[in-house]
Parts: structure tokens; sequence; C-alpha cells
């Protein structure tokens, strides 16, 4: 065939392989108004749903932690929430791993010195020398060995972070099994929540177990910048003392005068460190007698032994932390294995000015795990506090559904009762610590009744996981008559199953899958305009080639 | 100053669950306030083994300063390598010279003599324990490290070799390579690597052309 011959022949081809979709408007009109609409050809089926299976909504209690039990003369609340904490845990941080039988220090897991509390100073009947010991533990870190994240956790199906936390002192390994990599149960996001009373001799001991340089400073709460031994106790490597290096332990000290909530979080290199989970609430409880306290709460959430002050004023006391993270950061510590590499890729590549959170969590987790363990459980007429801090980076918009709540303190700091009015929506910036009184009155104005009600972010992205939806910081006030026994709260026969999916979260499900089957459908593939388009590329090239190749032609 | 107010717990021999831990049920622990050992076997002899072989004392030191002239880690041992005879029973003198906690784990030890076949020492910072184990009869390299978390991760990995081993482990301080190992390349690479393929392409195409 001769060029010529070729040309035509591809110009043809591309002529009649054009998609009708691409032609100029007026030349589409004018084609209508001579020939009419082109024939009906089927749209392509919707495709079959892939959903995975799903996870177990909420895991068996067969060692029974959330039930009510009484340990060492601790009376611990029921946890109505399906995940709860070991009670031997709770317990132990109340009376002190050295005032415990060897027995229940063995089920709490901690080791002999991770709360030591001592003396009662003021004769008022609670020990008031308190010795706190923190690790700090890296989840979701990299390894040289193996391709995945090692002692992992995940804040939501399939999600797995690379994150810091500070740790209490745990025997043992870090993860449950050798096989599985996971990390043992009590090593988690976020940073135990810890409650001191008001006038304690508190030291805190950081027994760095990373390997990165970390400081603790206590945000709000009332400390010496030196140590009764004049050293360094602010946690601030700028001013007050170096950095604790790997391996190393130093101890921090302080009397606080001041009750209320506080934040505590590592310094050093804090927009890195910080967001990357080395933060947790540090509650100062008002001094009353016989005010033993629950000194760490795993995972804040339900305090199940709350402190007297609580008691006399609140039926139930809950923790809630809010942090976001941004997969640009936390991937870095997956990404390389030797720590110089990672301390330059975090603190020198990773620019925080440019950075967008991907991941929000509540006590931890992301939806739908928020609904395992931080649901806000109570009956009707209840009065229940809720110590609020956001440690994310950006602000958070707190609404809660079906119920106005009033703010008492903020920033650890009681507000005149004049100045307390019922809202719906509380905007709490970086670091910022919110009191909140929830009243369960069916008054139209606190509260409208029982029922399974959202609070969460109102800034949309927060109710994300990487930008799909549900996710991020949802959690429930859910009255007790909508949960059921296994703790689980009933959803009127609503499926969760595609959220309890890792595939869903991939974004590989449609997201009304499940009550509208095939009507949101991924779709099939339109072959026959593949065909035609592929016949279009195919004469476009022959068409460009000829030209070319006449012009550069080899003599 | 991690252990000035560490309470006497007496040493215990447990074989109790720890519920927040609930995949070492059936272990046999020991605990008093400078660390743990679990599992230890002074006399039952493993299932290939007629006789204890020989016996061998050692010690391990731990800490940030033996991963000081390691590039890349962070916390080390003065030993990454133990070579013992099979069926040889083995005490460890784990010391610790860090002022925080410590492992020295063994695994693929059998299941039948060692829950989940494991034997640990756990040291507390700036604390010395000893634990003593059997290894079976076979030729066998078995894994050795701390399970703190990252602290296998950042040096603190190695092995125990019975007989002639059955190969290095990979990533083993001084032994083995990493399996994921970085590049170390400089900053320029992509550029210089981008050059020599231009300047490949060009050369090759100039050597076709000519007639």
């Amino acid at each position: 065939m001769t060029k010529r011959k070729s040309f035509v022949a591809a110009l043809v081809l591309a002529l009649l392989c054009f998609p009708p979709q691409w032609y100029p408007l007026p030349l589409r009109l004018q084609l209508t108004t001579w020939f009419g609409a082109a024939d009906y050809r089927d749209l392509p089926a919707s495709l079959p749903p892939g959903i995975d299976n799903a996870e177990e909504y909420c895991p068996p209690d067969p060692q029974g932690w959330r039930d009510p039990q009484t340990i060492e003369g601790v009376e611990i609340d029921a946890s109505a929430a399906c995940v709860a904490d070991n009670p031997f845990a709770v317990a132990t941080f109340v009376r002190g791993t050295n005032n415990v039988d060897s027995a229940t220090l063995l089920k709490s897991g901690l080791t002999a010195d991770a709360v030591e509390k001592g003396r009662d100073l003021d004769g008022d009947g609670d020990p008031d020398e308190i010795h706190i010991r923190l690790e700090v533990a890296e989840l979701n870190g990299g390894s040289a060995v193996v391709s995945g994240p090692v002692t992992q956790y995940q804040i939501a199906p399939g999600i797995k972070p690379g994150m810091w936390v500070f740790a209490p002192k745990f025997v043992g390994m870090a993860v449950e099994n050798f096989a599985t990599n996971q990390a043992r149960r009590s090593l988690r996001l976020p940073s135990p929540a810890i409650r001191v009373e008001q006038g304690d001799r508190v030291r805190i001991t950081l027994e760095n177990t990373h390997y990165m340089p970390h400081t603790l400073h206590l945000h709000g709460a009332d400390h010496g910048f030196v140590d009764s031994s004049g050293e360094g106790n602010d946690g601030v490597p700028l001013t007050s003392e170096t950095a604790v290096m790997p391996g190393d332990a130093r101890s921090y000290e302080l009397n606080p005068r001041q009750a209320g909530t506080m934040f505590y979080h590592c310094h050093v290199q804090p927009h890195v460190h910080v967001m990357m989970g080395l933060q947790g609430l540090f509650i100062i409880e008002e001094n009353r007698p016989d005010n033993w306290l629950q000194t760490m709460n795993l995972g804040a959430g339900l305090v199940r032994v709350p402190s007297r002050r609580s008691q006399e004023n609140f039926d139930r006391e809950y923790d809630l932390h809010y942090l976001d993270l941004d997969k640009e950061l936390s991937e870095r510590i997956q990404r390389d294995n030797d720590p110089r590499l990672i301390t330059r890729s975090m603190h020198r590549e990773y620019d925080i000015t440019d950075s967008q959170p991907d991941y929000f969590t509540l006590n931890g987790r992301s939806f739908p795990y928020t609904f395992r363990e931080s649901l806000v459980v109570g009956e009707e007429n209840e009065r229940i506090k809720l110590r609020v801090v956001n440690g994310g980076g950006k602000g958070i918009a707190l609404h809660t559904h079906g119920h106005k709540f009033t703010v008492t303190d903020r920033d650890g700091v009681r507000l005149p009762e004049n100045s307390r009015t019922p809202q719906d929506v509380l905007w709490l910036a970086t670091t910022q610590r919110a009191d909140l009184a929830l009243e369960l009155v069916n008054d139209g104005l606190h509260a409208y009744g029982p029922g399974i009600w959202l609070f969460h972010d109102h800034q949309y992205k927060g109710i994300t996981n990487d930008g799909i939806g549900p996710g991020g910081n949802i959690g429930a006030i859910v009255y007790s008559q909508y949960m059921s026994g296994t703790g689980w709260p009933e959803t009127r026969g609503v499926s969760w199953d595609q959220y309890f999916t890792a595939a869903y979260y991939r974004k590989e499900i449609p997201v009304w899958e499940h009550y509208a089957p095939g009507l949101f459908s991924d779709t099939g593939t339109d072959w026959w305009m593949l065909l035609r388009i592929l016949g279009l590329a195919l004469a476009l090239g022959i068409l460009v080639a000829i030209p070319i190749g006449t012009v550069f032609r080899r003599r | 100053m991690t252990v000035c107010l560490v309470s006497l717990l007496p040493v215990m021999g447990y074989g109790q669950q720890t519920p927040d831990h609930s995949e070492h049920s059936g272990h046999q622990m020991s605990v008093d306030p400078a660390g743990v050992v679990m599992n230890e076997n002074h006399d039952t002899l493993p299932r290939d083994c007629r006789e204890i072989s020989r016996d061998y004392s050692l010690i391990v030191h731990a800490g940030r300063k033996y991963a000081a002239d390691v590039p890349g880690m962070i916390f080390g041992m003065d030993t990454y390598e133990i070579r013992v005879q099979p069926c040889a029973r083995v005490e460890i003198t784990f010391v610790n010279e860090d002022h925080v906690r410590h492992q020295w784990m063994v695994h693929g030890l059998p299941n039948y003599l060692y829950p989940a076949g494991m034997f640990h020492i756990e040291a507390s910072g700036g604390n010395r324990v000893t634990g003593t184990f059997i290894v079976p009869g076979d030729d066998r390299t078995y894994l050795v490290h701390c399970d703190m978390a990252q602290h296998m991760e950042k040096g603190m990995r190695g092995q125990l070799v019975a007989g002639s081993g059955s190969g290095n482990l990979w990533a083993v301080a001084g032994i083995s390579n990493a399996f994921y190992r970085n590049f170390y390349l400089p900053g320029y690479s992509s550029l210089l690597v981008t050059l020599v393929l231009i300047g490949a392409f060009l050369s090759a195409f100039w050597l076709v052309r000519r007639p």
C-alpha cells in the first residue's frame, strides 16, 4: 500500500473511531437535526460489591474486664463499651505497684516500680508521694528485616500510622506474641491520662526506651523551672536542660498547688515529637480526704475509679483526647531503619508548614474503632463530666448531637458560674483543654431524650479517615437502654460491615453499597468504547508517523 | 535513679496467666525488682538430647554504649553471637548498663519445653539477671533479641548458634547485612544516573548509525 493510501485509510479509521462525545457541539447538533438521536446502547452493568469479610464489631470479653469488680479493695466501675481496660492494672494504678500483692501486680502486667505510692503527708487517708515512671514506645515502626510495620497498632481497619507514645512500665514483650507482631493490648495511643492530687509530691521519671532524645514538659501544671536539687525541670531543651538520651532516665518533680485539666508532652522538636503522639492528659484533682486516684487511665476514656470530687458532682467521668496525624510524617519511621536517616527525614526533610492531617483520633482510635471503647454511656438524668483536650495540630469544632453541654473549666481554670451557657459546638485550639458538664436531662435544652447521639469534630475532615467517611473522631453519647449486653450500641438495624473492612478505607468499596446494593455501585467497563478509542489511537499514530517519516527518510 | 524507690517484691515462681498479655499464658516466670526470667529450665532435657553435652556460663552486657561504634545503631550488646554445642545447658547473665529496661530473648526453642518457644531474661536499668536454659540437639541458629519496641531494629538483635547452626540470620550487627538495607547514595545520584543513561544512549546510537 502506498503511503498516500495508508494515510487516507488511517484518516478514515480516525474519523470512524472518534467518539461522538468529543465532536464539536455545532456538529453534533447538526447531525441530530439530520439523523435524530443515536440508538440506545446499554450502559455497563453495576459491579458486584467487593466487601471483604467484616471484622467483629465488638470483640468478646472472656476475662470479664468490663464487669464492675473490687480488686485490692478498689471498687472499679463497670465499663459499658465492649473493650475495657485491664481491671488489675486499674486497681494497681489506684493502690500503687508497691502496695498490691504480687498476684495482682502480675495480672496488671506492670513492673514493680511503674507507679509507686508513698506516705500520706497531710493525714487525709490517701498517699501524697507519687512516683510515676514512663517509657517511650514506637508503634507501627520500621524494620530492617520485615516489610510491614512492627509492634502494630491499628487506629481503624487496616490503618497503621507510625506513632510514638509515652507508656507505663509493663513487664515483658512489646507485642502480644512474636508471630503476629501486634502491640500488646495496653501499649497504645494515646499516651495515658495521668491523675495526681493537688498538693501531691509527684516525681515522674522518664525512662527513655526510644532511639531518639525526648523530654517531659508539664504543660499548664504547676511545676518549678528547676527541681529540688537544682536540675532543669521544665523539659525544654532550649532553656532548662539537655534532652534525655536513649537508654537514659531523668526525673521531673512537681507539687501542684492548683487543680485542673492540664497536659504533658515531649518538648524535643515539638512540632514533630508532639504530633507523633508524645502527649497526654495531665489531670490534677482537687484535694479531698481518702482520695485514692487512678493514676493512669490507659487510652483515656471512662475513668473507672473517679476522684472524690468527681463522685460528689458527677455520675461518671470520661477523658477525651483528640489527636490528628499526618501520614506524611508518620510513614517516615516506616521507610527507613537507620536512626540517622529517620532523624534527617523527620526533622529536616518533613516540613510541617506544608502539612495536612490525614487521620483524626479520639482516644487513640478512629471510627469505627472509636465505638468499641470511647462511647460516653449514661442513664437519663445523669450528670457526666468530660475532660477534653485537643492534642492535634488543627482546631476542632466539637459538636454533640441531641445535647447542649456546659464548659465548666477552660485550660484547667474554673469559669465563673454566670459565664457558663449551654452550647453544642466548642472550638478547641491546639492543646486547649475544656471540662464539660453533660446533663442527660430531657428538657429540650440540655438533652432531647434517650438515643444514640453522635459527638464529633464538625470540621469535616475530622470525620474521615484520610478523606473517607465515616471515619475520624466520631464518637457517641449512648443511653444505656440503647446498649446491648456485649457493649455495642443497638443501631436500629444499620449494618456497619463495610466500615469494619480495611478495603472500605482503601477506597475500594462504594459508600452506600450496604443499603443500596447495585444502585450507586462501581460501574462495569464499556469495552466497545475502549476498542473504538484504541482504534483512534492507532490511526492517530499512523497519521503522525507517515509525514514525519517522510521528512526524516534515510537516504 | 531508676531503682532507688523499687519495692522489694519477693522472687516468685508463677505459671499464671497475665491477663494484660494473654499470649504469654503458661509461661513460667520468676520476677524480682532486678528483672524477670521466663521459662527457665535447668534440668529438663529436650527430646533429642540424652544428656547435657556441656555447661556454659556466659555474660552478656547491653546498653547504648555498646552500639557507639556500630553505625546506624542506638542500642547494643557486647556479644551478638553465642556459639554452643547442641544439648548444652546455657547460663546467661544479662547485664543491663542503661537506665531503662532491656531484654535478652531466644526464640524458636521447642514449644513442648518452652511455652511459645521462648526463653526470656529482662533486666531493669542498671541490673543484672541470670537465667538458664537447655538447647535442643539439632544444629540450628536461634534469634536472640530485645523485645522492647524498636530495640531489635535499632541494634539488639543477635543469634545463638547451636552446633554448626542453620545459617546466619539477617541484620545481626557485625555478622550479617540488613535484609532491607538503605542505599546511602549522595544527593546528586539521580542526576549522575540520568547523565550516564543519556551518554550511553547517545554513544550507542552514534555507533549503530555509523556506516
